[in-house]
């Protein structure tokens, strides 16, 4: 019921709230509004990491990931994590702007499931936390990526196409 | 109609005894047994839907009487919302009494008078909400009481299956000790806590493709590793290929072309075919050559930046709002009739 109620929701607006339920996530992450979103992010990034290295494999991946993390506006752990850590200096606006309660670096086992501690690892931000509260950060993160990666592919898919189409109106205009 | 008035019977109290008497002689040993236990289901609210659930809440009195009284005597002290004392005090009534057409009137001037130490709306609300839902409760315990032995197991596990779903539907956190099941705040609040992480797993392996079909937790979240992990080196391959790619174009244009595909991507499958459509959308409204003219692009940034601010609000509509975008189509996809265009409209600008 709730699921379904979301899903009624989400089809409405664009954008949806995040109250808790990973099937939010999902539905959050595969709106249009947010695919434009985070393209638009993506090019931004792009251009502006095309200042540094050009090649720059790392630099790419980077803004991406940095991309990704702005469009879910800090609502979730790991994006305030990936922006935190790109920005050094800027570390306070992006917490205050996530809202982001003092993290207590506490390793209490006790809350903690240990074969949970595997998700915490690879989700980024997550390392130690209360195992609700993972299982709903890998949601998003998954939803996220799936996102990420459906549209690099196709930006991908569009410059190559493009790239290749490009040098032949050059050869007929020179 | 005989077990509840065994039942009475045997709490020490006589058929002879008045059933005020009995009654106030009870709530006491509650209260007493309140703060013997100040039990987290002294959290009064939470017994909202509980009491509504009248049927197996009929049936779960007879057969714990004394686990609903303690829980009876949490509630009235706190000064619930109105309907819980009177439907605890109704309730409590239906598991005792058999009969409350002679007593209808008695009990219910001893309950007021005899809850002294009790806060005081209560017996006021007890009264005025006793009696139009006291021949509901008294037919559900009729009904229940008419059936008792071969339900015991069954309402005893309906009792405990009902509330458990509860506690992950309602607001508050509470949850009924099952059959046997210790009732201390702490077993109670790993409980709930277990079923929020199983909800939560629930919904992850939706997620996930294949999950589903895996059982058993610790498989479950290697398969969620192992898929996160794929997307993200599926991220890294393909900002590899955007590298590869990208010196040699420019971005001016491509968010424009991007919102529209991106709207056709989400509506499902995509050619490159389409692509050409918009470029050739795009040609109309072209001023500029991207490709051979890089310097100038540089200075149109700033506009752009503005445009995309607006285009960010706007974009929730429609994907059609590279219609003001100056810095137009980046790609000519199909060069047999975008390249004249673009070599007149370069004559006219430069």
């Amino acid at each position: 019921m709730l699921a379904s109620a979301s899903i009624e929701a989400g089809s409405t607006s664009g954008k949806k709230q995040r109250t808790g339920s990973p099937n939010q996530a999902q539905i959050k992450w595969r709106t249009g509004a947010q695919e434009r979103i985070y393209n638009r992010r993506l090019i931004e990034a792009l251009r502006a990491a095309r200042g540094a290295a050009r090649p720059g494999a790392h630099a790419v991946k980077e803004a991406a990931d940095s991309a990704l993390a702005l469009t879910a506006r800090g609502q979730s752990r790991w994006s305030r994590a990936i922006l935190t850590s790109r920005l050094r200096r800027r570390k306070l606006l992006v917490k205050a702007v996530g809202r982001i309660r003092r993290r207590r670096r506490s390793p209490v086992p006790s809350k903690r499931d240990p074969a949970a501690m595997k998700v915490g690892r690879v989700v980024p931000g997550c390392r130690s936390l209360p195992a609700p509260t993972l299982l709903e950060e890998a949601a998003d993160y998954v939803a996220a990526l799936e996102m990420q990666v459906k549209a690099m592919r196709a930006l991908a898919d569009a410059l190559s196409s493009a790239r290749i189409a490009s040098p032949e109106s050059e050869a007929a205009e020179s | 109609m005989e077990p509840a008035r065994s039942s009475g019977g045997g709490s020490g109290n006589s058929c002879t005894y008045t059933p005020e008497i009995a009654e106030t002689l009870r709530f006491e040993e509650e209260i007493q047994s309140l703060m013997r236990d100040g039990s987290s289901p002294a959290n009064g609210s939470s017994f909202t839907a509980l009491l509504g659930l009248a049927p197996s809440q009929a049936v779960e009195l007879l057969h714990e009487p004394g686990e609903i009284y303690r829980r009876s005597g949490a509630l009235l002290p706190l000064g619930c919302s109105p309907t819980f004392p009177s439907n605890a005090a109704l309730v409590e009534r239906a598991a005792r009494f058999s009969v409350f057409a002679a007593a209808g009137d008695s009990p219910q001037a001893s309950h007021s008078g005899g809850h002294a130490p009790l806060p005081k709306p209560e017996p006021a609300d007890s009264d005025s909400g006793e009696r139009p839902q006291r021949p509901a409760k008294r037919k559900d315990a009729d009904r229940s009481k008419a059936k008792p032995p071969p339900k015991k197991s069954r309402s005893g596990e309906e009792g405990k299956g009902k509330p458990t779903e509860e506690s992950e539907k309602l607001p508050y956190v509470h949850v009924r000790a099952r059959r046997g099941q210790a009732t201390d705040s702490h077993s109670l609040a790993e409980r709930a806590r277990r079923e929020k992480i199983n909800a939560r797993m629930k919904l992850l392996q939706e997620l996930v493709p294949g999950c589903s079909k895996i059982s058993g937790t610790a498989l479950v979240l290697d398969e969620i590793i192992n898929h996160v992990q794929s997307l993200q080196r599926l991220v890294e391959f393909l900002s590899m290929r955007l590298a590869a790619v990208t010196p040699r174009i420019d971005f001016s244009g491509i968010d424009s072309f991007l919102s529209a595909e991106c709207g056709r991507v989400t509506a499902g499958g995509g050619e490159m075919g389409m692509w050409t459509e918009e470029g050739m959308g795009n040609v109309g409204r072209q001023e500029q050559e991207n490709m051979c003219d890089i310097d100038v692009v540089q200075t149109e940034t700033q506009e752009e930046r503005q445009q995309w601010d607006r285009d960010e609000t706007q974009d929730q509509h429609q994907p059609h709002v590279f219609i003001g975008n100056p810095a137009t189509s980046l790609f000519a996809y199909d060069p047999a009739t975008s390249v004249p265009l673009h070599a007149n409209q370069l004559k006219t600008e430069l």
